[in-house]
């Protein structure tokens, strides 16, 4: 394992030589491909003088305005379409229609009513990981173990106390899972809507740093989306970790 | 979603009333008209494009795109994700760099692919490859990795040759994750593509949706949006269809199986 890690460190780091010098023996353009180290340079510039990390957080308040709208509505709609069979069978059709759809298209209709605002985006954003979360709340609602319900029923707890201390945590493993899945699609759509439309944010500024032919600028506004998402990746799986040991150390004990 | 797989008749209706809704809030409102034009006109829109020629070749297009892009990520990542699957040493150096790749969101590339092949066809391609690669790649490699050296010790014990065990033991004992990884791949090519359109294109449905919008042609830019949608629709039923048939032999195996 730890060999194995060294290694990839090792072919990391050859590839990045290979690169530095493949541009500054100018084998490749170095106007198209510029050397690591001064991509390395241009990004701490940029770190360090606040231009990056201003859009970075631009584009955080937007993924996290609309990811936990989207959270707070389709988490308890999943829910309710689980428990209660009619209210799924109603929504059902309504659902397969909207899901096909793939969201950046939906970019051009929230510009018309939201113009180049904030809103558009959050509304993008909330658009495109509503489905993952609702189909997975509601997988996850509707596959609970039937004798756990009639037993909180036996024992006579309210509906609202079935659906916090018995649905939610026996579903909690697939909604995480949707929250999980919808993570990416956030990222993506936010670098999207602000590439199509905005004047600011990491997306807008590494499509107009290369239209204004300022390529090691776009190259670190790359670097600096890459460490964002792994960074966000990582924080959910330590969320994810704590949130759910209770589930993996009854897991763990069964088997 | 499909419970019981019959005709669901009160979720049509909830739909019905839901457009008809649409239909009579937009006619009631001549403001709301230009964001939300009534969905009669929508689908008058919708045939008048169909009718008259204009918007397939947009739609086909975006769908030669979308199977170019498509295809050949899953010809590369399959390829390249049994290699590394199947020779640690391969993984052992390449695991870092895909750990880091695969974050990042892959609609980044499109500026890198812009500058680097310009406008056209091959720029958008190229980013739907890198796109689509990622999923049927990191896939193919789990589903490797996590067949039993049994099955493939047992391939050799009987002296099969190398190719044939390629063939007929890895890629089957792989095939459920390789195909989940083409499932993920399926929506994100067409997200890819429509995007990669959106930005920088003169053909195709994104390119369509978005001109519309910006001459305020409401009533067609919605009609693209539909037609998005049914592709993306059609595209993954075929998907499964396709599966169905494909995976058929594993439905018996598993059973018998017990599991």
């Amino acid at each position: 394992m730890r060999e194995s890690k060294l290694n990839g460190i090792f072919f990391l780091l050859a590839l990045l030589l290979v690169w530095e010098l493949a541009a500054r023996a100018e084998w490749v353009n170095p106007l198209i491909v510029p050397a690591v180290s001064k991509i390395v340079g241009t990004f701490s510039e940029l770190l360090w003088s606040g231009h990056i990390p201003v859009q970075i957080l631009a584009s955080l308040k937007r993924a996290a305005v609309g990811y936990a709208l989207a959270a707070a509505i389709f988490i308890p709609l999943g829910i309710f379409m689980g428990l209660f069979d009619n209210i799924r069978r109603a929504l059902e059709v309504s659902v397969e229609m909207l899901r096909p759809i793939p969201p950046p298209v939906v970019i051009p209709a929230a510009m018309l009513f939201f113009g180049l605002e904030d809103e558009m985006k959050i509304f993008v954003i909330f658009f495109s990981c509503a489905w993952p979360i609702l189909l997975n709340t509601l997988d996850g609602v509707r596959n609970i173990d039937r004798v756990l319900l009639h037993t909180a029923r036996t024992f006579g707890l309210p509906q609202r106390k079935i659906i916090w201390q018995v649905i939610l945590p026996a579903s909690s493993p697939q909604i995480i899972t949707g929250l999980r899945v919808s993570l990416p699609i956030v990222l993506i759509l936010v670098v999207i809507s602000e590439m199509v439309g905005s004047t600011d944010g990491i997306g807008y500024f590494i499509l107009d740093a290369q239209r204004r032919f300022r390529v090691a600028q776009m190259y670190a506004g790359m670097l600096a989306l890459a460490i964002l998402g792994y960074v966000l990746n990582q924080l959910f799986n330590l969320a994810h970790r704590s949130l759910l040991g209770w589930h993996w150390g009854m897991t763990k004990k069964m088997e | 979603m499909n419970g019981s797989g019959k005709f669901n008749r009160t979720g049509w209706l909830v739909f019905g009333l839901f457009l008809l809704l649409w239909e009579c809030g937009s006619r009631s409102s001549p403001k709301l008209q230009v964001y939300i034009p009534p969905v009669s006109q929508i689908v008058v829109a919708l045939s008048h494009l169909i009718v008259s020629g204009q918007v397939t070749t947009h739609l086909f297009t975006t769908l030669r795109r979308f199977l170019e892009g498509y295809l050949l990520a899953a010809a590369i990542a399959v390829t390249v994700g049994v290699a590394l699957g199947y020779f640690r040493f391969a993984h052992s150096l390449t695991e870092m760099l895909i750990e880091f790749l695969r974050p990042m969101p892959s609609v980044a590339i499109i500026p890198v692919a812009i500058l680097l092949l310009g406008i056209g066809d091959s720029m958008i391609l190229a980013v739907t490859v890198y796109a689509s690669t990622w999923p049927i790649l990191v896939n193919t490699i789990d589903g490797v990795r996590h067949i039993e050296r049994t099955l493939i010790d047992t391939g050799r014990t009987f002296g099969l040759a190398r190719r044939r065990i390629l063939w007929q033991i890895v890629l089957p004992a792989a095939s459920p994750y390789i195909v989940t990884g083409l499932r993920v791949s399926l929506s994100i090519a067409l997200i890819l593509v429509t995007t990669a359109e959106m930005i920088a294109g003169n053909k195709g449905l994104g390119f369509f949706i978005l001109d519309e919008e910006r001459s305020l042609q409401s009533s067609n830019m919605y009609a693209g949006i539909i037609l998005v949608a049914v592709l993306g629709y059609v595209l993954n039923r075929l998907f499964v269809v396709l599966q169905e048939k494909a995976m058929k032999w594993r439905r018996g195996m598993v059973a018998r199986e017990g599991v």
